[in-house]
């Protein structure tokens, strides 16, 4: 009988580390070159406003998030910082929301200012265009228009990464 | 105090001792001259009975695990709970025998050591006593009798004794057993009732510990963690491995798990139960040991599922599970007997028509040594957005080869109602089917032991000194040897030849454990939680839970004399850690990692309480405090050693003393909850947990036992632990000013540990309340003064206290009061790196001796129970470490310990020696 | 008897792994599946101590069933 629970045992381990090992192969950050959907973006409180096209010649870091996601929310000290040091040098972070609800992320807001902008995406095409699969997606596009560079989620260690990537794109000739 | 007076209640009502038992319980030689065994008049037990609380549960703590949740945010746990029995139906009969409760400590922690690993570990720590079941037997048959006393306001029942060897149970024919009138012993009907019979115990602590890493990936994660329990006698080691894996952008998650654990059984018998328990089943696995008798077990446990979860709609999600878990070894509860009772088949069968009389046994209970059980699991979760509340409805179903399927179903509604509160009333209904092997008591149509006869019908006799020679008797009884020569009968010792029942005629397996018993339980409850502020959460909760045979799906009400209820109450305290060190997006996260090292003073050692304070308003802290103190080696008089013959006839006062403490170790944990209102003002809450444990050995030179008194019987000792004292207190600033601080703190300790612990009756003989060093508080309002000064410069630091505690009452529930204490204390310390310092500190602490004595009874067995002998001064070295995590994501918590030498002490009277104290704690301000 | 309540079971597993490829629900329309009150288990301490009391007065296997699912769906 004891044969048998060793069996199993190691049987599990070595499934579960075949699996794991065999999934985590999925990129979670991948660099491409495809240009980019237009989106026509909408304050929060509907109005609308320029669209994505509109910002071509400048690096804009697009970034969906919705309140009720934490690591999204963990991720805005990095944006701030990120608008901060590359402002002067032609980068543009936009915040689209994706709340369903205007008034949980308005409600967010009011309690976490932020310094880039931040608009809204109702009809929610944008993240079908941009084919949004994971919360929080960033998408960095050139000064071009196309999108070079996507990444889900957000952790702390994955900065370096996503400076890296913008300084990139704002300094490289077209 | 109190004794049971053979015979002196003759004719008096039917509780009582029954006459024809002897005061003092033998060891059964001979069957025929005692009617009836009881074991222990017992109140309250030294433990053995039924502790081994994870033998209590069927359940083992390995399997229980809830693993790390990975998603969660970094935290820490506190949480206390208490559990508490009502009283079983024993059927009129007066019972005071308190009922099973448990005091439960347990903190826990989650953190991240890089953006994708998690440690975590917990720590838990029951405390069980009270009386729960051995078995079940005939109503009729008078398991639980009652023991009157002698007190100031007349005869009361002071206890209640086991019975659980019968050897006069009256049955009618069909074996049925009927009730004798206790006045006039006039037989009544058939009376088929069962009862539990009870027995109790004093105090037991498990510990647990359970440690984890789990990893991250994207849409993957792995889990592995282990941990161990640890009880007088059951041991437990316990590992596991579990994953999850996402599919379909996470809608859809598989999860796997497996786990083994190990556990060793290792139970001392219940010492005045067993001379009446059968135990030859077991007997490969008793040794023998100082007096006590210890079962040895072994039991391997595997366990494994596989789990599904699945998002249904954007409202709602499905969870699925399948677990098996193969179980093998010993399976049974060491302190559960079976109640078997013995007929004659000659005596049944004579065609008379009289009532017969039944030989009642208890046998150690015998289970499978194996099982197999599934369990299927579902659960469904469902938004309801008109609420803003969350619907849980949860189904299981599980079976093994016990025969034991149960159902449970649960529902739970889990309501925020604004400003951070969140309401979750919950319901459950369980029903399980009995074991295949659950008896309440059994019959066996065989005698439990006859006199051998041989093939010519004559009695068997055998010397004992010598027993495989076999001697009949003649005509004239004279004893004869098989070749049918005289045999001098005055030089042997002759008895007849017994032979013991047949245990092939038994079924292999039997057990009277009402939880293997066909039953339905119904429990409700509700849980608050409170947001104080961001990333500090209060949870309470309440549930209520009724256990009744009636309410068994489909058959039912066969067993409701099992029938109890309990009520849990508990309430924790959550810290989410990265809440409290986030800081609002958009300031500079420089900044803020800097300031723990730089606005933080340095910190007293740890055995310092009330030393330091808070200097922003609004500013919390939570510390977890632990001390654990050990005394053992020689007894001491004064600051001198002392024989054994100095303390026997001085150490108790006006007596001698029997026996003294061998050791006896203290631990305390705390914990401190510190705000500030205001810049100068600072409040601290403060509610600990006690727990103890001693052992005693005899005196050499002591007197000889008397009859009736009181008696320490066995190699284990005792243990006491609850809930101590609370310490509530307001510190106030003093003197401000760079490099040197003063402040003074006014505190005052609620009584709210137990002064009132008492030790089983043995043989007829009280217990009476524990010694005075094994209760859990002081019982009184105590007054904690305190001033403190703290000086540093560089990386120097240095600091002075002086304390006291002022009790504010003349005595305590039980009658005396701890002696009122000063301590003058005053420490230096050396920064030896930017976030490690060292310290060494001196204290001076005086106490005097116990005031009054106790009001009720306790047996005075050695120095310990008599109030001269607590306090005195004492002179003490403290070496300790001090550490701060100066920055990263764990900025802000501080650690310290300290280890606190004895090296002089001047007891009052006959003390054991003090060898040291060492004190750990963590803290985090926010 | 039992081996048909087993079968049921992976029946239903199989079932339900069957039916996740008709669910469609967007990254962002997780907002509600993210709530607190929508976790697996809402409070972790509390059933720590109930099943623990469960277990000591009930006979029923225990499900130790890995965490993990729903939620936000967050990376």
């Amino acid at each position: 009988m004891i044969k048998h629970q060793v069996i199993f045992l190691t049987g599990s381990i070595v499934f579960a580390l075949l699996a794991i090992f065999s999934t985590s192969s999925l990129m979670a950050a991948q660099q491409m070159s495809k240009p980019s959907p237009d989106c026509a973006f909408t304050t929060l409180d509907g109005v609308p406003i320029q669209s994505l096209h509109a910002f071509q010649g400048e690096v804009v870091y697009v970034d969906f998030w919705a309140s009720w996601c934490p690591p999204c929310v963990k991720s805005f000290p990095f944006l701030n910082q990120l608008e901060h040091e590359f402002k002067a040098q032609g980068l543009r972070v936009i915040g689209v929301n994706l709340d369903e609800k205007k008034a949980d992320a308005q409600e967010f807001l009011d309690k976490n200012p932020v310094e880039f902008d931040i608009v809204a995406d109702q009809t929610k095409q944008c993240a079908k265009d941009f084919e949004v699969i994971a919360m929080p997606s960033s998408y960095l596009i050139d000064r071009q228009g196309n999108i070079r560079y996507v990444h889900q989620g957000f952790r702390q260690g994955e900065t370096d990464k996503l400076r890296l990537m913008v300084e990139q794109f704002l300094t490289e000739k077209p | 105090m109190v004794n049971n007076k053979k015979g002196s209640h003759r004719g008096d009502s039917s509780h009582l001792i029954v006459d024809s038992c002897q005061s003092y319980p033998i060891k059964i030689t001979s069957v025929s001259t005692l009617a009836c065994a009881t074991f222990s008049e017992s109140s309250t037990t030294t433990s053995k009975a039924l502790q081994a609380l994870t033998s209590a549960a069927l359940v083992l703590p390995g399997l229980l695990l809830t693993p790390a949740h990975a998603s969660d945010a970094d935290r820490i746990n506190f949480q206390f709970s208490r559990y508490q029995e009502g009283k079983r139906d024993l059927f009129g009969v007066p019972n005071n025998l308190k009922p099973i409760t448990a005091d439960v400590l347990h903190g826990s922690g989650i953190f991240s050591l890089t953006d994708r690993t998690k440690f975590n570990f917990s720590y838990t720590q029951d405390t069980w006593s009270g009386a729960t079941p051995i078995t079940i037997s005939p109503l009729a048959a008078n398991g639980n009798r009652p023991i009157l006393g002698n007190t100031a306001t007349g005869i009361t029942t002071v206890g209640a004794s086991p019975i659980i060897n019968n050897s006069q149970v009256l049955l009618d024919r069909d074996l049925n057993p009927l009730r004798q009138d206790s006045q006039n012993h006039q037989l009544m009907n058939k009376d088929p009732r069962s009862v539990m019979v009870l027995s109790s115990a004093s105090p037991e602590t498990r510990n647990q510990a359970n440690f984890g890493l789990s990893r991250e990936w994207n849409e993957a994660a792995l889990n592995v963690s282990g941990g161990f329990s640890r009880e007088r006698d059951y041991k437990s080691n316990f590992g596991n491995v579990s994953g999850r894996l996402d599919f379909n952008q996470k809608l859809t998650s598989v999860k796997f798990g497996s786990g083994y654990t190990s556990s060793n059984i290792s139970a001392i018998l219940d010492h005045d139960a067993s001379p009446y328990i059968t135990k030859t089943a077991f007997s490969r696995q008793i040794e023998s040991r100082g007096g006590s008798e210890i079962l040895q077990g072994n039991r391997h446990d595997w366990t494994g599922n596989l789990g599904l979860t699945q998002v249904l709609t954007k409202n709602a999600l499905l969870e699925a599970n399948i677990g098996y878990t193969h179980s093998n070894g010993y399976m049974e509860n060491p302190y559960k007997v079976m109640t078997v009772i013995f007929v004659d088949p000659a005596v049944l069968n004579n065609n008379q028509t009289t009532p017969i009389t039944g030989d009642m046994r208890a046998l150690l209970e015998q289970r499978p040594n194996v099982r197999n059980q599934v369990a299927i699991n579902t659960k469904y979760i469902q938004y309801v957005s008109a609420f803003d509340a969350a619907l849980h409805l949860g189904y299981r179903l599980s079976t093994d080869d016990w025969g034991i399927n149960t159902h449970t179903f649960d529902a739970n509604w889990v309501q925020p109602i604004g400003s951070g509160w969140t309401l979750t009333p919950r319901i459950r209904y369980y029903s399980q089917d009995a074991a295949g092997f659950y008896n309440p008591y059994l019959f066996s149509q065989q005698t439990y032991r006859r006199n051998e006869v041989d093939s010519l019908g004559r009695q068997i006799w055998i010397d004992a000194k010598n027993p495989n020679i076999q001697y009949v008797r003649d005509s004239s009884f004279n004893l004869i040897d098989q070749n049918g020569n005289l045999v001098n009968e005055a030089l042997l010792n002759v008895q007849p030849k017994t032979a013991s029942f047949d245990a092939g005629k038994l079924p292999g397996n039997f057990s009277s454990d009402h939880r293997l018993a066909g039953f339905g339980a119904l429990s409700g409850g509700v849980t608050l939680n409170k947001m104080i502020m961001k990333g500090v959460a209060l949870e309470a909760g309440f549930e209520y839970y009724t256990r009744a045979s009636s309410m068994q799906l489909g058959s039912g009400g066969r067993n409701g004399f099992a029938d109890f209820d309990y009520y849990v109450a508990n309430a924790a305290l959550k810290l989410d850690l990265e809440s409290t060190n986030l800081s609002m997006p958009g300031r500079n996260l420089s900044q803020h990692q800097d300031s723990p090292t730089h606005h933080q003073h340095k910190a007293p050692p740890a055995g310092i309480m009330f030393g330091h304070m808070l200097d922003k308003p609004g500013d919390f802290m939570v510390g977890y405090r632990f001390m654990h103190s050990w005394t053992n080696g020689n007894m001491m008089h004064g600051a001198h050693k002392v024989n054994d013959q100095t303390i026997v006839d001085q150490g108790c006062d006006t007596t001698l003393c029997r026996f003294t403490p061998t050791y006896m170790n203290m631990r305390m944990h705390m914990l401190d909850i510190m705000y500030a209102p205001a810049k100068w003002w600072n409040i601290m809450l403060m509610p600990t947990f006690m727990d103890m444990d001693m052992n005693l050995r005899t005196l050499a030179g002591r007197p000889a036992p008397v009859p009736g008194v009181h008696e320490h019987q066995g190699i284990a000792g005792h243990e006491t632990g609850a809930v101590g004292d609370t310490m509530i207190s307001s510190l106030v600033k003093l003197i401000d000013i760079p490099g040197h601080r003063v402040h003074m703190s006014l505190g005052l300790s609620a009584p709210t540990g137990k002064v009132d612990l008492q030790l089983r009756r043995l043989f007829q003989i009280d217990g009476g309340l524990i010694h005075f060093g094994m209760q859990l508080g002081s019982g009184t309002w105590d007054f904690m003064p305190n001033l403190t000064y703290a000086g540093e410069y560089n990386r120097w630091s240095w600091g002075a206290q002086v304390n006291g505690i002022k009790r504010m009452e003349n005595q305590n529930k039980s009658g005396y009061r701890l002696g009122d204490v000063f301590q003058a204390t005053t420490w230096g310390g050396y920064d030896l790196t930017r976030w490690l310092t060292a310290s060494v500190r001196g204290a001076y602490t005086v106490q005097g001796a116990i005031h009054r004595d106790f009001n009720s009874f306790n047996a005075r067995i050695g120095p310990m129970d008599f109030p001269a002998n607590y306090g005195g001064q004492f002179w003490d070295i403290g070496l300790g470490l001090n550490a701060i995590i100066p920055g990263g994501r764990f900025a802000g918590n501080r650690f310290s310990f300290e280890w606190v030498q004895p090296v002089r002490n001047d007891f009052n009277g006959f003390q054991l020696e003090r060898k040291g104290a060492l004190s750990a704690t963590w803290s985090y301000r926010f | 008897m039992r081996i048909r309540k087993i079968i049921t079971g992976i029946f239903m597993l199989t079932l339900s792994i069957g039916l996740s490829g008709c669910v469609s629900v967007a990254a962002w329309e997780r907002g509600n599946l993210a709530k607190p009150q929508m976790a697996l288990d809402p409070h972790p301490l509390q059933s720590t101590v109930r099943m623990h009391n469960y277990g000591s007065r009930e006979a029923a296997a225990s499900t130790h069933s890995a965490e993990g699912g729903g939620g936000c769906g967050c990376y």
